[in-house]
């Protein structure tokens, strides 16, 4: 059974607002899929279909070769799942709601609760309604490693979480990826699932727009560089690969082709780097790059 | 002192920009509901109709639930006396509730979602929202007060004095004032909004509750009670000021104790100790179950102690009701003709009021099963092994569980406490009271169906039960003082059960009404299971 999970043709409206038209992706036993786009483009509604929270129009959503709206039951003994705003009750504890998670869910691993609220820090004493909105997302995120499933689904499961915290949960995917788990990474964060995914599916406004593993999409990246040097900077601009060129005294600002990336380096290189900083693409950008053509 | 409250005026005049469309509807429409039915009491008393009023209300049940009249002879109860006898208590109650709510959802409520904290950082002293929303409220019930005064004058009644009038509104108009003081001395006690609005609303129902004894008993008494010095004031009567003057000085005082309790608190933070949680959960919360006991429990506690109280207070004047009818002739009179003993008609009077009470329960509890989830704080339950159907079923089950629990904490101790009082006199055992409660059953079942069908269906429409709550209990409120068209009461569910022990039980009606409430709830099942689950709404 390669495909965990497999969507096709898949339709949602929201009274005359069209979410979803035409989603289609899989994700494959032990891949990590990146589920990417702006704000509003459909992940939440995808996912909360495959979650059979919500009911689609129209398509096909299975998970585990079942469908995820009349067998949901069978499919939620073997994933996890975090949203990406995770709301607690105010008078419950993190170490009480974590419990009644894993004991809801079934597979909870003990240790594994103790582990994580550890690696977290997470003080489970606390009441829900003092925690902070990292602390929230803490308690799905442990709530969630902490079982045993086979399919894991995150939506933008770090919003919120400080860098530290969020290096610890890349971690801890990395740790699950290895033992073959699948998962299904949603983010607007494009680096987090750079360094997570195997494939990428990136859509907008409830449509594909590219998918496929990330080297073939990494055509599709640049990188935003400033650049001072000793020698002319000016001759950087006809350098294959370097667009956007703009120039300021010495000091250059151009969008770097990853496929150029070493003719870029040599260039600068030859004339002196003084200053070198290259800047990710945001989603932004990769979005005005595929419409540009 | 000048610095605590600095620039509360510009608050002051920004919440009445703000709020104006909810003051209009406010004074608006209590100051209709206070003082527009004029015409209609007067359609009412025409030929024999305020004698006959006169002696419905004599009756302690009557008393109980709307107060007393300090008019001795049904010659002398004229349109304003009986006016004011019927509307005054209820109106002012309804201006407390509502200067509650407003008061906490500006004050409290708006310190938990964290806009005060904004507020605070602007040039503005530390306590002038709470004097700027004070004075919001004071300055509303005072429009409101002279709303109702001058519609009433407006209609050029007889007995609708100019001094009764100005009176009757004031009265209303303060009721909400010392609703407002009782709102922020709670603000600033709880640890969060939801407690200060429920123990504000909680102090009120007992104050009610309370003076509705004290009435019966001895209404001297009723004059050491804040509630009290609302009706108590007997406009077209006695016109007697003096308990308003009262409720000012209390009023003052509770304002003085909330700020001085404000300026000694941190932001945020009430007086009653949040304690440390557990680290682990113990194993009664690790199910569907326990979870939404655990959720529901303070909400449960607390109505059920209310049903236990409200029970009680209507039970002790079992014992006085016996002294009430002697000390007046006609009353005597009166009963004596139906041929029904008086404990008898009281409580098929009574019961139908705290049925209407025993109803909300239920209903908050189907209704927070949507609450949860337009949350979102189930969505990562949903996808676990846990099933729709559990979580509809539990709740119902929980539903119906606290309803029926409400009906037999309530009727026991309305009958336990009246078979005290009256000793060896009493005519009805518990199970009487017992078999005129649960005799109400299929009543709450149905406000339990209406909501569960809300839930599958329409979860938006979930508050709409209360609604139709409110509306079916002041169908039967005034049922008993007006006479309503027969098809008209029966838009109320309660109209169609006979009161017992006053009338025969009813056993088609009984079966009938049960069977309809649990299709409306297998039918909101239907619903649940299919519709999509609502988050962030
Ligand atoms: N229950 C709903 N009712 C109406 N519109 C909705 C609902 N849920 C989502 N939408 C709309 O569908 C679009 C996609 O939302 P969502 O899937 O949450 O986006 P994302 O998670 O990618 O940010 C948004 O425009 C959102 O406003
Ligand atoms: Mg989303």
């Amino acid at each position: 059974m390669p495909e965990i999970v497999n969507i096709k043709d898949l339709q949602k409206s929201f009274g005359k607002f069209q979410a979803l038209s035409g989603m289609e992706f899989t994700v494959n036993a032990g891949e990590v899929v990146g589920f990417i786009g702006p704000n509003g483009a459909g992940k939440s509604t995808t996912i909360r279909i495959l979650l059979g929270i919500i009911k689609r129009d129209a398509g096909t959503a299975e998970i585990f070769g079942k469908d995820v709206w009349k067998d949901s039951l069978e499919i939620h003994k073997r994933i996890s799942y975090v949203p990406g705003d995770v709301t607690l009750w105010g008078n419950l504890t993190g170490g009480e709601i974590i419990d009644l998670f894993l004991k809801l869910h079934g597979r909870g691993d003990k240790q594994k609760r103790d582990y994580l609220i550890k690696r977290f820090e997470l003080d489970p004493k606390k009441k829900a309604k003092g925690y902070s909105k990292g602390n929230r997302q803490k308690v799905g995120l442990i709530a969630a490693l902490a079982a045993e499933s086979d399919l894991y689904i995150f939506d933008e499961p770090t919003s919120g979480l400080d860098p530290l915290m969020e290096a610890i949960f890349q971690e801890e995917v990395e740790k699950l990826k290895q033992s073959g788990k699948s998962i299904l990474l949603s983010s607007h964060i494009l680096s987090e699932v750079e360094r997570l995914a195997d494939r990428v599916v990136i859509i907008r406004q409830g449509e594909i727009v590219e998918s496929g593993s990330l080297d073939e999409l990494r055509h599709l990246t640049r990188s935003t560089v400033t650049l001072t040097t000793e020698g002319d900077v000016a001759e950087m601009a006809n350098v294959n690969g370097v667009y956007d060129f703009e120039q300021k005294h010495n000091q250059a600002t151009f969008s770097a082709d990853h496929k150029h990336l070493n003719d870029i380096l040599r260039e600068a290189s030859r004339l002196g780097v003084k200053k070198f900083e290259s800047v990710p693409p945001t989603l932004e950008d990769l979005f005005m790059r595929h419409y540009e053509g | 002192m000048e610095e605590k409250f600095a620039r509360w005026n510009t608050l002051f005049l920004l919440y009445l920009k703000r709020d104006w469309k909810k003051i209009m509807v406010w004074v608006l429409g209590l100051g209709l509901f206070s003082a527009a039915y004029v015409p209609a009491f007067q359609e009412i008393t025409k030929g024999q109709g305020l004698i006959g009023m006169y002696e419905t209300l004599q009756n302690p049940a009557m008393v109980a639930m709307v107060g007393p009249t300090p008019v001795e002879t049904a010659g002398e109860y004229t349109l304003g006396a009986m006016y004011s006898h019927e509307m005054l208590l209820f109106c002012g109650l309804f201006a407390m509730v509502i200067s509650v709510l407003h008061v906490v959802s500006h004050t409290r409520k708006e310190e938990d979602l964290g806009l005060i904290e904004i507020v605070r950082s602007f040039q503005i002293g530390r306590q002038a929202n709470s004097l700027a929303t004070m004075l919001e409220v004071v300055f509303i019930n005072v429009v409101l007060a002279l709303f109702i005064s001058s519609v009433m004058m407006s209609f050029g009644a007889d007995t609708i004095s100019v001094e009764g009038s100005f009176l009757f509104g004031a009265s209303i108009g303060m009721a909400g004032i010392i609703g407002a003081g009782i709102a922020l001395v709670m603000s600033q006690i709880m640890p969060a909004s939801s407690g200060a609005t429920g123990s504000a609303l909680g102090i009120t129902g007992l104050l009610y509750i309370i003076r509705a004894g004290t009435d019966v008993s001895n209404v001297d008494l009723s004059m050491m009670n804040p509630m009290g010095w609302t009706y108590l004031t007997y406009p077209f009567t006695e016109n007697n000021w003096i308990p308003l003057i009262f409720a000012v000085i209390f009023s003052l005082i509770m304002m003085a104790v909330a700020f001085v309790l404000e300026g000694a608190r941190d932001m945020g933070a009430g007086y009653l100790p949040e304690r440390e949680g557990r680290e682990k959960a113990r194993r009664s919360l690790l199910s569907v179950r326990g979870l939404l006991i655990k959720i529901n429990k303070g909400v449960m506690i607390s109505w059920l102690i209310t049903f236990i109280v409200m029970g009680a207070a209507y039970g002790s004047i079992y014992g006085d009701m016996q002294t009430f009818v002697e000390s007046s002739e006609m009353v005597r009179q009166m009963f004596s003709d139906t041929g029904a003993s008086l404990e008898e008609s009281f409580t098929g009077t009574i019961m139908v009021v705290m049925i209407g009470l025993v109803s909300i329960l239920p209903i908050v509890l189907v209704n927070k099963l949507f609450g949860e989830e337009s949350r979102s704080r189930l969505s990562q339950l949903y996808a676990t092994r846990v099933t729709r159907s559990r979580f509809y079923w539990t709740t119902i089950g929980l539903a119906i569980i606290s309803g029926l629990g409400g009906i037999l904490l309530a009727a026991g101790s309305l009958g336990g406490t009246a078979i005290a009082t009256m000793g060896d006199k009493s005519t009805m055992g518990v199970m009487d009271f017992l078999a005129a409660g649960f005799n109400f059953s299929p009543a709450v079942l149905f406000f339990t169906g209406m909501a569960a069908l809300a839930l599958g269906w329409a979860p938006k429409l979930g508050k709409v039960v209360y609604i139709y709550l409110a509306y079916s209990f002041l169908i039967n409120y005034f049922g008993g003082i007006i006479d309503l068209p027969e098809w008209f009461s029966k838009t109320a569910i309660q109209s169609w059960i006979p009161r017992l022990p006053l009338e025969d039980f009813d056993t088609v009606i009984f079966v009938m009404i049960t069977v309809i409430s649990i299709s409306l709830m297998v039918i909101g099942f239907l619903g649940y299971k299919r519709r999509d689950l609502i988050e962030g709404a």
